[in-house]
């Protein structure tokens, strides 16, 4: 039990983990795995009146659809295996990140904020995030989520090593 | 709506896999990216074969759900949009140490600045939602 809720997971037993919500949730629910889509709910429900053609579009008719209630059950599994692991309820900690910076809380949120404000904007244009993409898209053989997933990564190696250098000083 | 308890099981699954691996954890993503520490692109590369198979025995079986109605994939677009949300994807992954996914266990664990990525990634698609009012072709 210990190593399940305790110890982190190896690799290998999250990959399967992950990879058979893919076929399984084809099978019983008939759904794409996927979670960036589901943003525009929260759009949505923060301004309900908003006249803006996409947000009128097909997947929002119901902003507390499937992704809205998929969202919420992240959240519950995230906390769950927080509790079953002994982290502490609340955290300003970012690991690497706020021990080598030390920044105040002010900036750290502009720069959580400012990465995701990348992560929302980039996954629509995109069509898809890491699990729409990368997981979903590439395990259903999709040359799109091949040329997504070779862009997320190689940017996301270049930006990290701009911030090893020009923030954490090379550390 | 159908399903619901399903997706909420499932999501809660997907959460709790994503937390306990250290998907969610700044430290995996910022050493996958500077190859310190491959153990998520491991992961991610395990999840895509697995999720592969299945999906050949799922057709094998006649590509049928549950209900026994035609299974539809997903099929996404490929367009300069691809490669441009693409990059910007790449650098907010780098610099919140999240994904859309990941944020969400994130916020579950009670990390306060995963909060403000995930109001970020509200944010960045709504600024989709104002390009796509201009731009017909999004």
């Amino acid at each position: 039990m210990k190593y399940l809720f305790v110890d982190l997971w190896p690799w290998w037993l999250g990959g399967i983990a992950i990879g058979v919500l893919v076929p399984l949730m084809y099978y019983f629910l008939n759904t794409a795995l996927g979670v960036s889509t589901g943003y525009g709910n929260f759009v949505k429900i923060i301004m309900p009146a908003s006249k803006l053609r996409w947000l009128n579009s097909n997947p929002y008719k119901d902003k507390y659809n499937w992704r809205f209630v998929f969202i919420l059950g992240m959240i519950v599994g995230g906390f769950l295996s927080a509790r079953s692991s002994g982290m502490p309820w609340l955290s300003d900690s970012m690991g690497i990140f706020t021990d080598t910076l030390k920044w105040s809380l002010v900036p750290n949120i502009l720069w959580f904020f400012a990465g995701g404000t990348l992560l929302g904007l980039g996954a629509r244009l995109a069509n898809g995030c890491t699990s729409g993409h990368s997981i979903h898209g590439l395990a259903t053989l999709q040359k799109s989520s091949l040329v997504a997933t070779v862009f997320f990564l190689i940017f996301g190696v270049l930006t990290t090593y701009w911030i090893r250098v020009f923030l954490f000083g090379g550390a | 709506m159908k399903n619901r308890m399903g997706y909420l099981l499932t999501g809660i699954f997907f959460g709790f896999v994503l937390s306990r691996t250290g998907a969610s954890d700044y430290n995996y993503i910022y050493w996958m990216f500077s190859g310190v520490d491959l153990k998520l692109a491991l992961l991610m590369g395990t999840a895509i074969v697995v999720g592969a198979i299945g999906m050949m025995i799922l057709k094998a079986l006649g590509n049928k759900d549950i209900h026994g109605q035609e299974i539809e994939i997903n099929r996404k677009p490929l367009n300069r949009n691809t490669v441009i949300g693409g990059m910007l994807f790449g650098v907010g992954w780098a610099v919140s140490g999240a994904c859309p996914g990941t944020v969400l266990a994130q916020i579950g664990e009670g990390k306060i600045l995963g909060l403000f990525t995930f109001l970020g990634m509200v944010f960045g698609t709504y600024l989709y939602a104002l390009m796509a009012e201009k731009n017909p072709e999004l």
